[in-house]
């Protein structure tokens, strides 16, 4: 017998359910509850596994983003080592006009009293080149004129990178004028406390010259002469130390970058142009995609080995019926 | 949280349509599955039953409510597979198990029938399907939970075998 005349006695073969059962199934779909109208605002058919494989991981990308973007608790404080940070914001830089008194970050007064690392960065737009190169060496004019000195200069086309140290008590005066040579873009000061530090170096300085004193009133032993040379390495080490913190200490760092307007380019990390909230949007899109993916990966691989195994299961039992 | 649009409320057919149009099909399905048509009757009841309960969930829109009703069967078919297997573990020791006479249909020839009993149960799952009830690959293979290709493979290798066994009766 051909296979097509094998299906076509198979397809002719007809299988009638007996009248009980069918008499058994009535009576079934009789329990069948009345059709309810059908709402008006029906949504689609999406089964409780699906939403499960969407909603799993997109709570898990969710729940990731808030606590990794959550602001930290670890926030400057102004205990030992303080810092204090100031800057202007974007639309004040934007609109100062040149020649206008710095704002925020020359508000922040150093110290007189204490020890501090002075560190303020100062940006600057300028009208054109000739306008740069004049603003570069009035510059170095400036922080000459009040004790300082430039540490490195740097003039590209279009551009210039000036490092210039100044006497930490002429800095805000430095700053001031420094602001007058261009329009400000940007202009930020970071100041670290050295003091606590220096206190401490002194006491324990305080403490090795007690204890070399000590010793020299002790009989001249080997090993008393070894001790009173290290303790005196060490002290003179701390004292070394001392000086240089007082020298980081007495010039602030100002970090002075002028740009012409053709090569002014926003600083780093503050560009909110037109298309920056569709930056940041892609930006967060792709994170949530790469947790989404992050998390929903492995769930479909176990979904799929899940089904694979199901499968497996079912054909071992249909085998063996 | 309740997603799923109820497909019973399209009224395309009631369950008790469904139930009297596709009563054969299934009964069918489950004797040629078996090859016990005792045992097929009690779990086409339970299939109905089974269906009732999950009526609002079916959606006409994914498949006929033929493929559907066939699904439902091939489940309630698994389970009693397993509680038979359950069960003949059980009884192993005490007696032998009861063969059963096959029967899958009327108009078949004696040497066909014979012939059918050397297929395996997935192997007749698939000639059910495919040839008896005349679903296409892609219906078929939902609903043995297989790829249409790997569907195609096992009606062929189904056939051949079943060729086979009426060459060797002939």
């Amino acid at each position: 017998m051909s296979q097509r005349d094998l299906t076509a006695e198979l397809r002719a073969a007809h299988t009638t359910a007996p009248p009980e059962l069918r008499e058994r199934i009535r009576l079934i779909a009789a329990a069948e509850p009345a059709p309810r109208r059908r709402p008006r605002l029906a949504l689609p058919a999406i089964g409780w596994r699906r939403a499960l494989v969407v909603a799993v991981p997109v709570a898990a990308a969710v729940a990731a983003t808030v606590v990794l973007t959550r602001p930290s608790h670890n926030a400057p404080t102004a205990s030992r080592g303080e810092i204090f940070r100031a800057s202007v914001p974007q639309a004040k830089r934007a609109a100062a006009p040149s020649g206008a008194a710095t704002g925020g970050a020359a508000g922040v007064v150093p110290s007189q009293k204490r020890l501090q690392d002075y560190e303020a960065t100062l940006t600057l737009r300028e009208a054109d080149q000739r306008a740069l190169s004049q603003a570069s060496q009035h510059a170095q004019q400036i922080v000459a004129s009040l004790s300082g000195y430039a540490q490195s200069v740097s003039v590209a086309n279009g551009a210039a990178h000036l490092v210039l140290k100044v006497p930490r008590t002429h800095v805000q005066a430095a700053l001031a004028r420094l602001g007058k040579l261009g329009a400000i873009v940007g202009e930020a000061v970071h100041v670290t406390d050295l003091q606590a530090g220096a206190n401490a170096t002194d006491r324990t300085i305080a403490r090795l010259q007690r204890q070399l004193r000590a010793l020299r009133a002790q009989t001249r032993t080997p090993r008393v002469e070894r001790q009173i040379a290290a303790v005196t390495a060490h002290v003179q080490r701390l004292q070394r130390q001392q000086a240089a913190t007082a020298r980081t200490a007495h010039y602030a760092t100002v970090d002075l970058r002028l740009a012409t307007k053709k090569h002014a380019a926003a600083p780093v990390g503050h560009g909110h142009g037109p298309l920056h909230g569709l930056v940041v949007a892609f930006r967060w899109t792709g994170i949530g995609l790469v947790y989404a993916l992050a998390f929903g990966v492995p769930l479909a691989l176990l979904w799929l080995a899940a089904g694979w195994v199901r499968r497996r299961r079912e054909d071992v039992l249909i085998s063996r019926a | 949280m309740t997603f799923r649009r109820p497909a019973a409320y399209t009224g395309a057919m009631t369950f008790a349509q469904a139930a009297e149009r596709h009563l054969d099909d299934v009964y069918g399905y489950l004797a040629w599955f078996t090859g016990d048509r005792f045992a097929a009757e009690d779990l086409a009841a339970e299939t109905f039953e089974r269906a009732l309960r999950l009526w609002p969930r079916f959606d006409p829109k994914r498949g006929s409510a033929r493929t559907w009703l066939c699904q439902v069967a091939r489940t309630v078919a698994l389970d009693h597979f397993r509680s038979e297997r359950r069960r003949v573990r059980r009884e192993q020791l005490s007696a032998p198990a009861e063969r059963v006479e096959a029967a899958f249909a009327e108009g078949l020839s004696s040497d066909l029938e014979r012939a059918l009993t050397v297929l395996t149960p997935a192997e007749r799952e698939v000639l059910v399907l495919r040839v008896v009830l005349d679903l296409d690959a892609g219906t078929a293979a939902r609903v043995l939970g297989i790829s249409p290709t790997n569907c195609t493979t096992r009606l062929n290798r189904a056939l051949r075998k079943l060729e086979e066994a009426l060459d060797v009766a002939a």
